[in-house]
């Protein structure tokens, strides 16, 4: 009874007898029943996509967005509980305001990550507060060192710089699948569609809810602005994923018919 | 901000605030014309009577549609581009499509003025609000005071008083872009004349449909032929007897 | 004053401190640092251009350390211009912050009194300067070499403190550049 840690999952302010902290561990459950994350960090910029589930059809697909821009040069993207991601986004938009007025320049990515994380980590340590039930990834340009970077930040305040990152539902095979990427030669017009593909594998049409594609990123093309991916670069590069989804499929098929045929080619870029 | 008055009520010390600028900018000119909005200040930034800074840009870019230039306290009309600045990245941030028009801008920065004036703590500007939206250009200024009104000319210092007689005289709604911006360079020659705060570096800007943009500074052309009126050829003995 | 080259700035002023006519101080350092190579010069109160200094250096010292890296002139500056804009009524300041950093290299920025904050190719500042704007704008060339500002910053101090009567005493020169922070002092005969 001891060991299972049962009774110490009322309130962050006490570890388990292994030293778990369980409300965090339920916090970090509830990212992981979201709708899959992405984000890469390429060549010549970051793309972030997301897998946004729609709980009703009469839902109007661009309601509930779950990237959110912060200022020019920096976004983030929301998995988990969408409602204490805006709390995040407001806090993350605030951090960007008040640096800008205090050192009169923009935020480092590195240094807004790391205050999103103080604060998230704040709410797991009070026992009068709920942790975050959101991780958000964040996207930004650093304008003195001229580079780019990708964050994730975790209900627990950790904080990490990716090259590639996944969260939620399908976190698993999207990070394997963005293992096989080249990410140094990967460009965000590739990655749009990497990820759209992605996203597409990972979502079970028969036992999922529909879902909306949103994408948003930074590169070299928008001026490192953040941005929403435009519509149409959205729809085609899901259009690529599902042609290419269908042709995997395909090969699959002649594989089972034909044993002898070769392994299908994988789109990735990816050094063998 | 909120509870400052309060707080320095509650101290022993008399309340103290902004009571006279000290780097200051001079006349900002606006005019409306067939294609938009004109605006043009000189880039002087004065400390008292010493031409401190000579390349202050005293007009800047809000958003897509909007120009506003500041004359008098400069420290203030940083302080307000920056309320401008916070105010677009909001706007931004809401990736909506959805931009304040110039009109929305003008009456934001007209209750500012009037909120810091109501606390004795003015924010020490002459502010010309220009810009184009939706095929409507728009011509504004606002005072220290929260004084706001809307014209087809504005300006602002001296301006008010030696460029506006000239703006009224010569304008048309239909004025093309030359006759606009010949007009504005003259009242700025005029004040580079006549106004001791005045300079002859100088930027344009214009609001159209096409956007905002704002001119480089540049140096305007200035004629001192009458100078040889003063004393006669044959030398000051000759002269009219002028100084 | 201050005047920025390539690769760095060159920093001087007076080492007068007067109280009315009483030089309180005839060998003070108002040449002050902020940062490893982000420095002040200060003019107008000792007492107000100290307190602004003090605080500045220590709002720098904590934001060098959050980013991990040196931090901007620039950003310098705009921590100098929020208290001296915010407590216009209160103080009698004005600072020229210059310095260098790895990504704009040497810069020079102005605070007069009312809490303006002006990037400039060179500045001066203090009672003296009111003397010697000619003098500066008649020398003054861009992309002089850095033999060349130490030069221009000497003769321009020493024109002030020789008409005005606050300024006197020694010359005191700083150069910063990315090498390091170099001081120096000339005493003026």
């Amino acid at each position: 009874m001891a060991s299972t840690g049962a009774g110490y999952d009322l309130s962050p302010t006490t570890f388990s007898n292994d030293g778990r902290i369980f409300q965090v561990e339920y916090a970090t459950k509830a990212v992981e029943n979201s709708g899959t994350t992405i984000g890469i960090r390429c060549s010549d910029g970051v793309v972030l996509g997301v897998e946004k589930l729609l709980t009703s059809k009469m839902l109007l697909k661009s309601s509930n967005r779950r990237v959110a821009t912060l200022d020019a040069h920096c976004g983030l993207v929301l998995c988990g509980l969408a409602a204490d991601g805006r709390q995040i986004v407001g806090r993350a938009r605030d951090e960007c305001s008040n640096y800008d007025e205090v050192y009169g320049d923009k935020i480092p990515p590195r240094v807004l990550a790391a205050r999103l994380a103080d604060y998230v980590h704040y709410f797991t340590i009070h026992g009068a507060l709920r942790p975050f039930g959101t991780a958000s990834m964040i996207a930004g340009y650093d304008p003195c060192t001229k580079t780019h970077e990708l964050y994730a930040v975790e209900p627990s305040g950790v904080c990490l710089r990716y090259f590639g990152c996944a969260l939620g539902k399908g976190r698993q095979s999207a990070k394997s699948e963005i293992e096989k990427l080249d990410l140094s030669t990967l460009t965000c017009k590739d990655a749009l569609r990497e990820i759209a593909k992605m996203i597409h594998t990972v979502h079970d049409e028969s036992k999922d809810k529909p879902f909306a594609l949103e994408m948003a990123w930074l590169t070299k093309d928008t001026g490192f602005e953040f941005a929403l991916v435009p519509d149409d670069l959205v729809q085609e590069a899901e259009a690529w994923a599902k042609a290419k989804l269908e042709e995997d499929d395909d090969d699959d098929d002649d594989d089972d018919d034909a044993e002898m045929t070769p392994a299908p080619p994988t789109d990735a870029a990816s050094p063998s | 901000m909120a509870g400052g008055v309060a707080e320095k009520m509650e101290s022993s010390s008399p309340m103290r605030h902004t009571t006279r600028p000290i780097v200051t900018g001079t006349s900002v000119l606006g005019l409306k014309y067939k294609d938009g909005v004109m605006l043009a200040a000189d880039t002087l930034a004065s400390y008292g009577s010493l031409a401190m800074f000579q390349d202050m840009r005293r007009i800047s870019k809000t958003g897509s549609y909007t120009l506003v230039g500041g004359s008098g306290e400069m420290s203030d009309y940083a302080a307000i581009t920056h309320m401008l600045e916070d105010l677009d990245r909001e706007n931004k941030n809401a990736n909506d499509g959805f931009e304040f028009s110039p009109k929305e801008i003008f009456y934001y920065l007209r209750a500012v003025m009037y909120q810091r004036r109501n606390k004795f703590d003015p924010l020490w500007n002459s502010l010309v609000v220009g810009g184009f939206k939706d095929g409507q250009p728009f011509l504004g200024c606002v005072d220290l005071r929260g004084t706001a009104f809307e014209d087809d000319v504005v300006a602002t210092g001296f301006g008010a008083h030696l460029a506006l007689p000239v703006m009224r005289n010569k304008w048309r709604p239909d004025l093309e872009e030359g006759e606009a911006r010949a007009l504005l360079e003259d009242c700025l020659r005029v004040l580079y004349y006549r106004d001791c705060r005045a300079l002859d570096k100088v930027q344009l800007s214009k609001a159209t449909s096409e956007g905002t943009r704002i001119s480089e500074p540049y140096k305007l052309e200035t004629d001192w032929a009458s100078a040889s009126f003063v004393a006669g050829p044959g030398g000051d003995l000759d002269g009219d007897g002028g100084w | 004053m201050a005047v920025a080259y390539s690769g760095g700035v060159i920093m001087g002023a007076d080492s007068r401190v007067s109280t009315g006519t009483y030089v309180a101080n005839r060998v003070s350092d108002k040449v002050t640092a902020i940062h490893d190579k982000i420095y002040l010069c200060r003019s107008g109160s000792a007492a107000d251009t100290q307190a602004v200094s003090d605080y500045v250096r220590h709002y720098l010292g904590a934001h060098a350390i959050e980013c991990g890296r040196p931090p901007l002139v620039k950003t310098a500056a705009n921590l100098c211009k929020r208290i001296c804009y915010a407590n216009k009524d209160r103080l009698l300041a004005s600072v020229i912050v210059a310095g260098v950093d790895p990504y704009e290299g040497g810069s020079v920025y102005v605070i007069p009194l009312g809490g303006t904050c002006a990037k400039v190719p060179f500045a001066i500042g203090g009672s003296g300067s009111t003397y010697i704007y000619g003098h500066v704008d008649h020398v003054y060339r861009p992309d002089m070499t850095k033999a060349e500002c130490v030069d221009f910053v000497k003769t321009a101090v020493e024109r002030a403190m020789a008409r005005d009567g606050s300024s006197g005493g020694i010359i005191r020169l700083v150069d910063i550049s990315a090498e390091g922070v170099q001081r120096d002092f000339v005493v003026v005969n």
